[in-house]
């Protein structure tokens, strides 16, 4: 009798254990069985819609405008008389505007040659997680850059003889918190050239790559190599060639709120891809760089 | 043995009854506000997941922090990669009990008190708030507002923007029940 009481109040023990963190179990369960499955993109590839000089995959969103401005230095082996280049400076301004989430649109100025551009970007895939996945992010941007520069008389003749356009593919991975690469193949097209020997169409794949070193702080590398065979080669035509140069930029992002400043060290003078993809002519080799920046303002007209 | 069998028994129809003291949304919101009169900071998710077991007075929400939508999408960005860090702690749970008494059948709208701890940012802490709970067959209505601090995180806010961020954060909670379908 005794024994049997014993075993029925351990059974209601047990039962009552059982019960209740079975319950427990139940309700966390339950939580996590109907959170839905949900998609995360990765979002800050880069901080900014810049790498150094040349785009990312990021863009703005919906809504959302971007002033720009950009500057460079001279180059730094013009010595002591020019400041070492601060003497000097070419400056870019832009608009940039987030139609969508998907597609921004820009046009910009630059003392550079005088230029005017344009250009649209639209990001085709986003690297996700969760619920889709997907390895990359994939942007095409399309760009058109006309030279209004009056010195040039083949220039003046015919208006179409002052545009570029290009076409890029920008495919990036944020492999982690901190790292981000982005591979950027670019193809350009310029109506007219100084010299016959000198390409009007120009194929280039860009590599470049942030990585953060503090929350607000990231060191971004960008580096274009040009395909250009010959280019350089003296005829009795062209018998002092100009020499052109890959770019290669080297650069500190800070952010602060609203703001995302840009410092970097480049070979490259101009800020659009006609130019510093194409127009190079600093080397790193004889100190032919520039110190230069780019400030970001974003604001929103989201309500 | 017939009573140990008449016990288990018994417990297994009170494990069964536990479903139907189970309520849920999965579409409930929360609102923040860490606003100054510098910047406005709001900020609004409605896919938390709540729960609330009105058998045992136990209450449980999760969301993702990736939900939560800015009107600037900057913020938003800032939000998720420099404060809350979302792709190391993606979720930010609550868990706690009603400890004031509430009668579940009453219909009529009461303040309770709520006993529990917060979790976000990958760290934990107690937290009471008052809650209005409305009581129904067919469907709880709940509200709370609770007021937390980003250090009690340990989420360090810069210098630079220490004036532009409120000191105490908001965070207002609406959600509608209904009851749990298995």
């Amino acid at each position: 009798m005794k024994n049997r009481l014993f075993i029925s109040t351990l059974g209601t023990v047990i039962a009552v254990i059982c019960s209740i963190s079975a319950h427990g179990q139940d309700l966390d369960s339950l939580m996590e069985k109907s959170v839905k499955p949900q998609t995360v993109y990765a979002t800050a590839t880069f901080k900014s819609t810049r790498v150094v000089n040349g785009h990312s995959v990021e863009r703005m969103k919906k809504n959302q405008l971007e002033f720009r401005v950009s500057h460079r230095f001279g180059e730094f082996n013009m010595g002591s008389y020019y400041f070492w280049g601060l003497d000097q400076g070419t400056i870019h301004l832009a608009l940039e505007y987030g139609l969508t989430d998907w597609l921004e649109v820009g046009i910009g100025r630059s003392t550079y040659e005088k230029t005017v551009d344009g250009f649209a970007k639209v990001s085709l895939l986003r690297q996700s997680s969760g619920a889709r996945n997907m390895p990359i992010h994939l942007s095409y941007l399309s760009s058109l850059e006309v030279i209004s520069l009056n010195t040039d008389p083949a220039m003046r003749q015919n208006f179409s003889s002052r545009m570029t356009t290009v076409q890029q593919i920008m495919i990036a991975r944020k492999f982690n918190e901190s790292l981000s690469l982005q591979l950027t193949p670019t193809f350009i097209h310029r109506n007219l050239v100084p010299t016959e020997l000198e390409r009007n169409d120009l194929f280039s794949v860009g590599i470049g790559g942030r990585y953060k070193l503090s929350k607000r702080i990231a060191l971004n590398i960008e580096y274009f190599y040009v395909y250009r065979a010959n280019e350089s080669a003296i005829s009795q035509s062209n018998p002092t060639p100009t020499k052109y140069y890959n770019p290669l930029s080297v650069g500190i992002d800070i952010e602060t709120g609203g703001h995302v400043f840009q410092i970097m060290i480049t070979n490259a003078q101009a800020m659009r891809e006609g130019g510093f993809i194409g127009k190079t002519t600093g080397a790193w080799g004889d100190g032919g760089i520039h110190l230069g920046f780019n400030i970001s303002r974003v604001f929103s007209f989201s309500k | 043995m017939n009573k140990l069998l008449l016990l288990v028994a018994f417990s297994l129809i009170f494990l069964n009854g536990g479903a139907q003291n189970l309520f849920i949304t999965k579409d409930a919101k929360i609102n923040f506000n860490s606003s100054t009169p510098v910047e406005d900071i709001v900020a609004e998710s409605n896919q938390a997941t709540t729960i609330i077991d009105i058998g045992s007075n136990v209450v449980k929400f999760s969301v993702l922090t990736t939900s939560f939508k800015f009107r600037r999408a900057l913020m938003e960005e800032h939000f998720n990669e420099n404060y809350m860090e979302s792709a190391k702690f993606p979720k930010a749970s609550f868990n706690g009990k009603i400890v004031s008494p509430i009668d579940w059948k009453s219909e009529k709208p009461v303040m309770v008190d709520i006993k529990g701890v917060l979790t976000m940012h990958g760290v934990s802490s107690d937290v009471n708030l008052k809650a209005q709970i409305t009581p129904g067959k067919s469907k709880i209505i709940a509200s709370a507002e609770i007021k937390v601090t980003p250090e009690a995180f340990n989420i360090p806010i810069p210098s630079a923007v220490r004036d532009k961020i409120a000191k105490e954060v908001t965070i207002k909670i609406d959600a509608i029940y209904a009851p749990y379908q298995q």
